[in-house]
């Protein structure tokens, strides 16, 4: 039996990670500040509490994961104290336990009274003999920042710093430093230092201390607002956090640094009307920014590791109680993307998962998902290799819907046949699932993709299986857009819902009745004007015309616009209530020039249209 | 009770202006150096509250003397003098433990201000 194959390969494979821990914690104990090693055993931890947790076994689940935040912690740290080690070993032997139990067809005996024992921060513990850092490092704190500013006529300022930086690090442990130590030592350095300090002194305390340098003509603490709004939490957001790597904070740190130089070379400008230096200063500028917003984006980004194993523990759930066989690969899994798009996505890809293995997979098959990057998207695929959608038994439905008429049932490509089960009243259909070989709740999957901006492409071979693409952008605040213009007003198309942009003459404008079409590649595409849309006067003949190659409701249509601006990368503001009420507008940006400009979302538009 | 100091410089006008600095602000000289061998001695004899240390001097230079007085005492508070243009050297001093510096010509304000911030420690 499946199950009783998993129960052992899991006994085995937790095993081994167990064995592997222990070897590594014994290891540390003569080099506790081994970053591999640390980093190997988080690894560790982490396999085994993903195993467990796929196996149901809550318990082991539940210990293996406190150890991984604990050695996160030392991850941090970038080292592990003696006393550490000893309880990690003994949460090893409390693992040892478990596995017995779970080998003997026991329930798991708790480990809530465990972790109950155990510290709950890390503290750079220092082991007797070593007395060099007697300062309790919390972790969790990541210190408060300080800013300095030396008098202009104080001789030797490096040295001043160094000083300075001494005395800080009476107060508590300094974390970082720009310039640093070593940089100070080099020497040539600007009038400030910026200081990021782990301590349990006040605020106020050390900016009393620190006022009796006179040689200092400022002391501020940047980021407490920051750091009070962490303290009160509001509602509801307790989960929006992000684990961020030390390094990128080095980044931060380091950016801050230089656009507070970058603060005081244009302040001097201004000061000296030196309009010479100008160009360079606004460069510089520039140039902070650009790597700010990056390093940002890089914040918000995580993988799909924890989704893709949330995909596959369902795909094992549902295999074991339809009796199918069913492998499950996943590809590219470190792909990252923006936070809110992989917490959006993951109902949805359960969804599509859950089809694949309610529908699609009959008895036996392979399911997989596969991420890759294409430019400024991620491509997520969930394919498997089941009977296919009967292209036939869509289009019959889709007639007794009144979806099609007889003329479209007959010319519609099967590319366009497929999207329609992504139709709110088309999915909702009794027995659907079955007669289709898709499953219900479609029309939710699409609407939580295009919620991202991203665009949902089905592709199905009978008999061959069923493959489903998302295209999704890498971030939801900063995004490409295309710019258009109508009517004199200036609206912006996320760049993921266009397919191309082009300019045709109006003597390729064909009619097929009442509606005009276009030649667009091999197809015949009807041709909407997004004044009409809008409800906009109509305007003056266009010559050439310019046109947005876009989807709507399934289908690729050209959008006939006033004028192509051009593509921007802009931050998107979600509007506030009650604008966000608003059909057709998905949130707003301001353009370099100050204009406020528009994000259209058509397919809220169209949905209205049909509604009424 | 007042506070104690011993003055390391080679130059006796240097001595004798820190001296009357020091004097006037309450200070107790405990003694007087020319040289790094001879503060070291003196550090040990005495052991003030803290040294003010020439960094340039014949034979053993200040650096070194601070080295080796914080080697037998780590919490010995040394501020070192330097004249201006001497960074490179106030930065090694600092690095090798010296708590504060000076750079001359210097003002008696500012040599109380940089002492009695570190006594007050």
């Amino acid at each position: 039996m499946a199950a009783s194959k998993f129960k052992e390969m899991f006994l085995t494979e937790a095993a081994e990670h167990l064995q592997k821990m222990v070897d590594i914690l014994v290891q540390l104990d003569s080099d506790p500040e081994d970053r591999e090693g640390i980093d190997a055993l988080f690894r560790e931890a982490h396999s085994i509490k993903g195993m467990a947790a796929t196996m149901e076994h809550h318990q082991m689940a539940k210990l293996a994961h406190h150890l991984e935040d604990r050695l996160d912690d030392c991850r941090q740290l970038g080292r592990i104290s003696g006393v550490e080690i000893d309880r990690l070993l003994d949460a090893a032997d409390v693992l040892e336990l478990l596995l017995d139990d779970i080998r003997n067809e026991q329930p798991e005996r708790s480990v809530e009274s465990f972790i109950a024992t155990l510290p709950k921060t890390i503290e750079a513990e220092v082991d007797t003999g070593e007395g060099e850092k007697s300062v309790d490092l919390a972790v969790n704190g990541c210190g408060q920042l300080i800013e300095l500013r030396l008098r202009e006529t104080v001789a030797a300022p490096e040295a001043r710093f160094l000083v300075l930086l001494k005395r800080l690090a009476d107060f508590g442990t300094i974390l970082e430093s720009t310039p640093s130590a070593d940089d100070l030592m080099q020497g040539g350095c600007s009038n400030q230092l910026l200081v990021r300090l782990d301590s349990d002194m006040a605020q106020d305390e050390i900016h009393r201390e620190l006022l009796k340098y006179t040689e200092l003509q400022e002391v501020s603490f940047p980021d407490n607002a920051e750091k009070e709004k962490a303290k009160r939490p509001e509602k509801g957001t307790k989960d929006k956090t992000v684990r961020v790597s030390t390094e990128l904070l080095d980044h931060f740190i380091n950016l801050t640094g230089e656009l507070i130089t970058n603060r005081n070379q244009l302040q001097n400008i201004l000061k000296e009307r030196n309009w010479k230096e100008l160009e360079d200063g606004i460069g510089q500028l520039a140039r902070l920014v650009k790597n700010l917003h990056h390093q940002v984006l890089q914040v918000r980004m995580v993988s799909l590791e924890g989704l893709a194993g949330r995909l596959s523990r369902t795909v094992h759930d549902l295999s074991r109680r339809h009796g199918k066989e069913i492998i499950f690969q996943v590809d590219g899994a470190d792909i990252e993307l923006d936070r809110a798009i992989v917490e959006e996505l993951t109902a949805p890809l359960v969804h599509m998962v859950r089809n694949a293995v309610d529908h699609g997979i009959e008895q036996s098959g392979t399911i997989s998902v596969k991420a890759w990057r294409e430019r400024a998207q991620v491509l997520v695929q969930v394919a498997d290799d089941g009977r296919g959608m009967d292209a036939e038994k869509i289009r019959q439905q889709a007639l007794e819907k009144g979806l099609l008429n007889a003329v479209q049932a007959k010319t519609i490509r099967d590319y366009d046949l497929f999207q329609l089960i992504c139709q709110p009243g088309f999915s909702t259909a009794t027995g659907m699932g079955e007669t289709s070989g898709r499953g219900v709740g479609m029309d939710v999957v699409k609407t939580a993709v295009e919620q991202v901006g991203g665009i949902l492409l089905i592709d199905s071979i009978p008999g061959e299986g069923t493959k489903i693409t998302l295209k999704l952008p890498l971030s939801l605040a900063i995004i490409r857009v295309l710019i258009v213009e109508c009517d004199g007003t200036r609206m912006a198309m996320p760049i993921t819902r266009v397919v191309q942009s082009v300019e045709i003459a109006p003597d390729e404008v064909q009619s097929s009745g009442k509606q005009l079409m276009v030649h667009y590649q091999d197809e015949m595409l009807p041709m909407l004007s997004l004044r009409k849309i809008l409800k906009l006067p109509q305007g003056a003949p266009l010559d050439p015309i310019p046109l947005v190659i876009t989807e709507l409701m399934g289908r690729k249509v050209g959008l006939v616009v006033d004028r192509l601006v051009g593509q921007r990368e802009v931050f998107v503001q979600r509007l506030p209530a009650p604008f966000d009420q608003i059909r057709g507008c998905s949130g707003g940006t301001i353009l370099g020039d100050g204009e406020i400009v528009f994000l259209l979302d058509l397919q809220s538009l169209f949905e209205r249209r049909r509604e009424k | 009770m007042s506070k104690r100091v011993l003055i390391v410089d080679d130059a006796l006008f240097m001595r004798t202006m820190l001296r009357d600095i020091f004097v006037e602000a309450g200070w107790q000289i405990v003694a007087e150096a020319e040289n790094g061998e001879q503060a070291i001695t003196e550090y040990h004899t005495h052991l003030p509250d803290l040294v003010s240390m020439d960094i340039v001097m014949p034979g053993l230079g200040g650096i070194d003397a601070l080295k080796k007085i914080l080697n037998n005492d780590p919490d010995a508070r040394i501020v070192v003098c330097s004249a201006l243009g001497q960074k490179n050297l106030i930065l090694e001093a600092i690095n090798a433990g010296a708590k504060d510096f000076i750079v001359k010509p210097f003002q008696s304000a500012q040599v109380l201000e940089v002492v009695e911030r570190l006594i007050a420690k």
